[in-house]
Order: C-alpha cells, then structure tokens, then sequence
C-alpha cells in the first residue's frame, strides 16, 4: 500500500522556526542570527557593537557554542542579558535549542536580539531559527577564497562584516575579490570592513543596523 | 555532518504517517533531495540504515530522487538546468542575476506499508 507524504523534512524546525518568528513580533524584538568560522570575531563584534549602541538600543544576546561559558561572560560583564547554549557537539544552532531559551529573556524589554551561532561556516545557513535576517562575519585572514568555497553561507546572508581589516596588510587576502565573488553569489548583499580591533568601521554597521531595527 | 539528525527526522515523519494510515510495517520510503541542499546521499543512507534498527522501518530501503539545481535567468530569460551543485551566474548568458527553482529539496514524497 502507498501511502502520500509529501513533508518538508525539516518541518519540524521551519514550524519552530515560524513560533519563534510569533514570538519575537509580539514582543517586537528584532532577531539577528550571527554566523561566522571560529575566532572570526563574533564575541568581539558584538562587545563593539553593543557598546556603540548603548543608550539608543536595548540590546539582548543568545551565545551558542559547542562547550563552555566564556563567550556569555564576555557579553554579561557589558551588563547586557545573555544566555548561553552549549550544543555539546551539535555544529549549529537550531529553532528548537532558541525556543528552548526564549522564555530566560527579557523579550518585552529588549529591542534587538542577537544569536551567536556555532563558529562553523557549513550549517548554520541551513537552519532557520527565527531571525529577522542573517548576517555573516569573515575575517580576512581566513583568506579570499571562502566565498566560492562556503557559498550556501554568503547566499542566505543580507550584511557580510569583513573584520581585522587592520591586518589586512600582513596578508594576501584581496578585499576586491572577495566582494566581487560574494556580490556574485548573493547581489543584494551589504558589506562591511570593520576592525573590531581599532574600532574602524563599526560605526558604519551600526548605524545601518539602526535603521534595520527601528523600521 | 547533520545527515544522522535529518535521517531521525525521516525516521520519524515515516513511522508517524505509516502508524496514522493504519499500518506497522514499513517497506521503502521515497526521498527528493537536491543537489544543492548540502546533504551527502551516502551519509544519510548510513544514518538512516543505522537508526531505523528496532522500529517497524528495520526492514524499509530509502529511494532517492536527486533532483538537479535549475534556474530562470532574469537577464537572458532563459530556464537552465546544471550539473553543479552552486550556480555562480546564468549559464547561458553568465548574468548573475537569476532566480533558483529548483535545487533546495529536502522531502519525503511516498512510502510502501504493509
């Protein structure tokens, strides 16, 4: 006998996904899902950003990592709420791990919300989980390379953020190609060169942040 | 690196629609999966041979339909069906304007119960 499926495999995590998405509208919390490689500087990026929004937008951060607690440490003495998940090997984070959590935060007083995902630049463009948009960190030193070597990531992201561009001059890395290759993969994409370092660069994305969050 | 996860999830849809028609055994389930979805067939073929031990799926082979990247060219017009996995521009035109239509699949479409 046979028998008709037809289901999205993944439909338990667009279903979650779609609750999450509810739940962040009626608190009306903007979502932005942070992907990167390990040590591009996520943790450093939000630390800056989250500075240079003080005062203007209450801000609230998920950290996701394999193991440990450092990264949530780092965010918490900023005095802002975070939350730490600890995939305990997992290479993502997925709609169910953020549901999960959702209930530990301040969502009524909080304007943006931040989701570091897992340092890995393979699945996390493959699990929605919510989020208003996703935006994608690569530092150059990872090398020019990435965009057509980890396309699916560059695709699904609306802001790609190049950071440690002040190192930019010990390396081979061509910014050039690099925005050409990732324009060729996804043409609306907006980039950013900051340096979490030196501060280069952050106001530029925050500014463009803003507007993203109060539209 | 997911492919043990999504084969659970098959497991799973599989053994609930196969218990809600009235059945307790099932015999083949029949995939979409595109090239472009990020899955390794053969992965997802271990995985799912492993997890369906001890469920009324134990004895159920996995069919797969692979179903290419395909696309509509917004610059030239035209539709275009690839052999690669990632379509950088149009191949008929090398625009990089371009809508993908196919490509992305990941469904179970039927199933044999007995």
């Amino acid at each position: 006998m046979k028998v008709k499926v037809v289901t999205r495999i993944l439909e338990a995590n667009e279903r979650i996904a779609a609750e999450n998405r509810r739940l962040f509208d009626e608190a009306r919390v903007y979502v932005i899902n942070l992907m990167s490689a390990p040590g591009a500087g996520k943790t450093s990026l939000l630390e800056k950003t989250i500075k240079e929004l003080s005062g203007k937008i209450k801000p609230a951060v998920i950290e996701g990592d394999i193991a440990g607690t450092a990264d949530a440490e780092r965010i918490s003495s900023l005095g802002v709420p975070v939350i730490q998940i600890n995939t305990g090997g997992a290479c993502h984070l997925d709609a169910n791990m953020i549901n999960e959590v959702l209930g530990s935060l301040p969502l009524k007083e909080t304007d943006l919300l931040f989701v570091e995902n897992v340092g890995n630049l393979v699945c996390p463009a493959e699990f929605n989980i919510g989020e208003d948009m996703k935006v994608m960190l690569l530092s150059i030193t990872e090398g020019d390379d990435k965009p057509l070597k980890y396309p699916l990531m560059f695709q699904e992201s609306s802001a790609l953020i190049l950071n440690k561009i002040d190192l930019l001059p010990y390396t081979n890395a061509s910014i050039e190609k690099i925005r050409k290759d990732a324009m060729s993969l996804n043409p609306s994409l907006k980039i950013f060169e900051v340096s979490c370092k030196t501060g280069k660069g952050i106001a530029e994305w925050t500014d463009w942040l803003t507007e993203k969050v109060k539209s | 690196m997911h492919e043990a996860s999504i084969a659970l999830s098959v497991l799973e849809i599989a053994v609930d629609n196969c218990r809600k028609a009235g059945y307790n055994r099932i015999e083949s389930i029949r995939l979409k999966i595109g090239r472009a979805s990020g899955i390794m067939i053969d992965a997802l073929l271990f995985a799912f041979n492993a997890v369906k031990t001890d469920t009324i799926a134990a004895e159920a082979s996995v069919i797969i339909d692979e179903i290419p990247v395909s696309g509509l060219c917004s610059s030239c017009g035209k539709d275009f069906v690839t052999e690669e996995k990632y379509v950088l521009c149009c191949p008929e035109c090398s625009s990089t304007s371009f809508n993908i239509k196919t490509g992305r699949e990941l469904e179970i479409i039927d199933m044999e119960v007995f």
